[in-house]
């Protein structure tokens, strides 16, 4: 397992995906720490002051977001051709004719991308706060390090139960079409996100269903959203207003803790299906 | 047996593929398994080497049910068509496929197996940047890792020059002295003709011709003969007793005669010298590997 989960590592490095996505998140970076600069020169005199608590919420927001949207898509590109390109190029033909067991294949193609998405987020994470604490964003420097270790878990569970479902994709599926399908459904949890908070503001028990419903296909956003209620606790109007604003986040209510063992079910019980699946396919 | 196979069969969506292949290799063999394409060459070495799951039947490779993890300990096999990391080199290819085999990283025996297959200083390079023939060298060459009690060559020689083909070949008779069982497809039947010791031919799935290849080439033989004109009576008897499709002879003198084994030789020598006639050319012609091939495929594509 651990040549597999070696060899996936160095391989997903060394893809021009991982380098271009590499260059997108230092320009992220920059951009994200061009923006505090001026946001924190700019001013905020007379009534801007009051904006100002709503506005550093916001530009926090907008940082952790784009972030995870970034590693999840990575993680989705990365993910998606990790079985299904050496089945269609027939490189596993040399490979599974080792003395190697096929549970083994499917757990270090996990862990070597598992590992990836763990280092490549915590150094986004920690990148990202260093700029914030830089600028002295509010909302980054009165955090705790308890509240900073948390919000990093959750942060990272949202890329790694991506890359569950998308290596079952990448079991059952040929790579484009999981990869698109996995982008589909990474949406669709945000779209969820958005329909609850709706199906909340105007009262509807089935609106908010729907947005269960989605949910429960696509619960990467609750990971996120919780993450966020952990970094950006109700800082009072402003944390409110912006949950309520919705945006891309679209936060209703923190999931219930069934949720949270959903998510871990639907996690695990992906990578048991890729496993079960891949044990039983004929290697052409 | 290092393989034996008893009614081993493989649908592809209510298609066979492969039907009731019962196959037996003794240790040490070079065992030549032929067909034209799409007779299910390829889906039978995959089910021996666990890449496919039988529909039914049963067998074992190395003492083990087909499937088994640990059969595959001293297996190698070179896929046809061997794809790699490209950006590993050689040697980081070679390390790969031992950690594969659950083998400590050992520069002596990368050196080796380098050196068997006349890579040896090129693999520091990067595979991707090899040649067709380099690439089935260094596949073969992580084949060769474990020091296989058994060998699968699918196709190995096919992007190789009349060189690399002609090592290859040296390759499989070295690995045959040290006791490896060399289980060989190949499109070329002159190579195969060379280096195996039996033959499998197999068409449409099924097995349509199996034997040793001295069996199969012996079969039949074909006498060339020039000889003073054959008087009707002994040419009658020649017909009766040895090929009843025998033509007349030809006014140069020459006449062809079918043999059922080369053992009938002396008999016509005898026939014919002995009743006073002049035998200027005996030249018997076996039959060889393409066109045994070609008749048993062409036989079953005819029915």
């Amino acid at each position: 397992m651990s040549a597999i989960a070696f060899a996936t590592l160095k391989e997903a490095v060394r893809k021009k995906t991982f380098i271009v996505m590499g260059i997108v998140t230092v320009l992220y970076l920059v951009l994200w720490a061009i923006l505090l600069y001026y946001f924190q020169n700019k001013g905020f005199g007379g009534n801007d002051q009051q904006f100002k608590a709503l506005a550093s919420v916001m530009v926090t927001q907008m940082g952790l977001q784009f972030s995870s949207m970034l590693m999840c898509l990575l993680t989705i590109i990365l993910g998606a051709g990790a079985i299904a390109s050496e089945l269609e190029t027939g490189m596993i033909h040399a490979i599974i004719s080792r003395p190697l067991d096929r549970t083994e294949y499917v757990l270090g193609k996990f862990l070597g991308l598992a590992i990836l998405t763990v280092c490549y987020a915590t150094v986004f994470y920690a990148v990202l706060f260093l700029i914030g604490g830089a600028f002295s964003l509010d909302t980054i420097t009165t955090l705790s390090f308890m509240q900073i270790f948390e919000g990093w878990v959750l942060y990272l569970l949202v890329p790694l139960s991506v890359l569950c479902l998308t290596l079952y994709g990448s079991v059952s599926l040929r790579v484009v079409p999981n990869g698109l399908l996995m982008i589909f459904i990474y949406i669709l949890g945000n779209i969820g996100g958005m329909v609850e908070m709706i199906g909340n503001y105007i009262n509807s028990t089935s609106i908010i269903s729907s947005g269960i419903f989605l949910s429960l296909i696509s619960p990467f956003h609750t990971l996120y959203a919780a993450a966020e209620r952990v970094l950006l606790p109700s800082t009072g109007i402003a944390g409110e207003m912006m949950r309520g604003m919705g945006g891309l986040t679209g936060t209703g209510k923190p999931a219930s803790a069934a949720m949270y063992i959903y998510i871990a079910i639907y996690s695990v019980g992906f990578i048991v299906l890729a496993i079960r699946k891949f044990r039983k396919i004929d290697i052409n | 047996m290092i393989i034996e196979t008893e009614n081993l069969s493989k649908t592809y969506q209510n298609k066979d593929a492969v039907k009731a292949i019962n196959l037996s290799v003794d240790q040490g063999q070079i065992y030549g398994f032929l067909g034209p394409n799409g007779a299910g060459k390829s889906t039978t070495i995959k089910m021996l080497t666990g890449l496919v799951f039988p529909t039914s039947g049963k067998g074992q490779v190395l003492g083990r049910p087909l499937g088994d993890v640990k059969a595959r300990v001293k297996l190698g096999y070179l896929p046809e068509l061997f794809r790699f990391q490209e950006w590993m080199t050689g040697e980081d290819l070679l390390n790969f496929h031992a950690s594969l085999f659950r083998l400590k990283r050992s520069a002596e025996r990368n050196k080796s197996v380098l050196k068997r297959v006349d890579l040896l200083g090129q693999e520091k390079y990067k595979v991707g940047g090899y040649s067709k023939g380099m690439q089935q060298r260094i596949g073969l060459a992580c084949a060769l890792l474990p020091d296989p009690d058994l060998l699968f060559l699918d196709e190995p020689t096919s992007a190789l020059d009349p060189i690399g083909r002609k090592d290859v070949r040296d390759i499989i008779l070295g690995l045959q002295k040290e006791g490896t069982t060399v289980f060989l497809n190949s499109h070329l039947l002159s190579e195969v003709e060379t280096v195996c010791d039996h033959i499998t031919i197999i068409n449409k799935g099924v097995i349509v011709k199996s034997g040793s290849m001295q069996e199969l080439l012996m079969e039949k033989v074909t006498l060339n003969i020039i000889c003073s004109p054959i008087p009707e009576e002994i040419y009658r008897t020649i017909k009766e007793r040895f090929d009843h499709t025998l033509a007349p002879q030809q006014d140069d003198g020459k006449i062809f005669i079918t043999l059922k084994s080369k053992d009938e030789i002396p008999e016509i020598a005898s026939l014919l010298t002995t009743n006073d006639i002049k035998l200027h050319e005996l030249t018997p012609h076996h039959e060889t590997l393409e066109s045994v091939f070609l008749k048993v495929v062409g036989e079953e594509e005819t029915r």
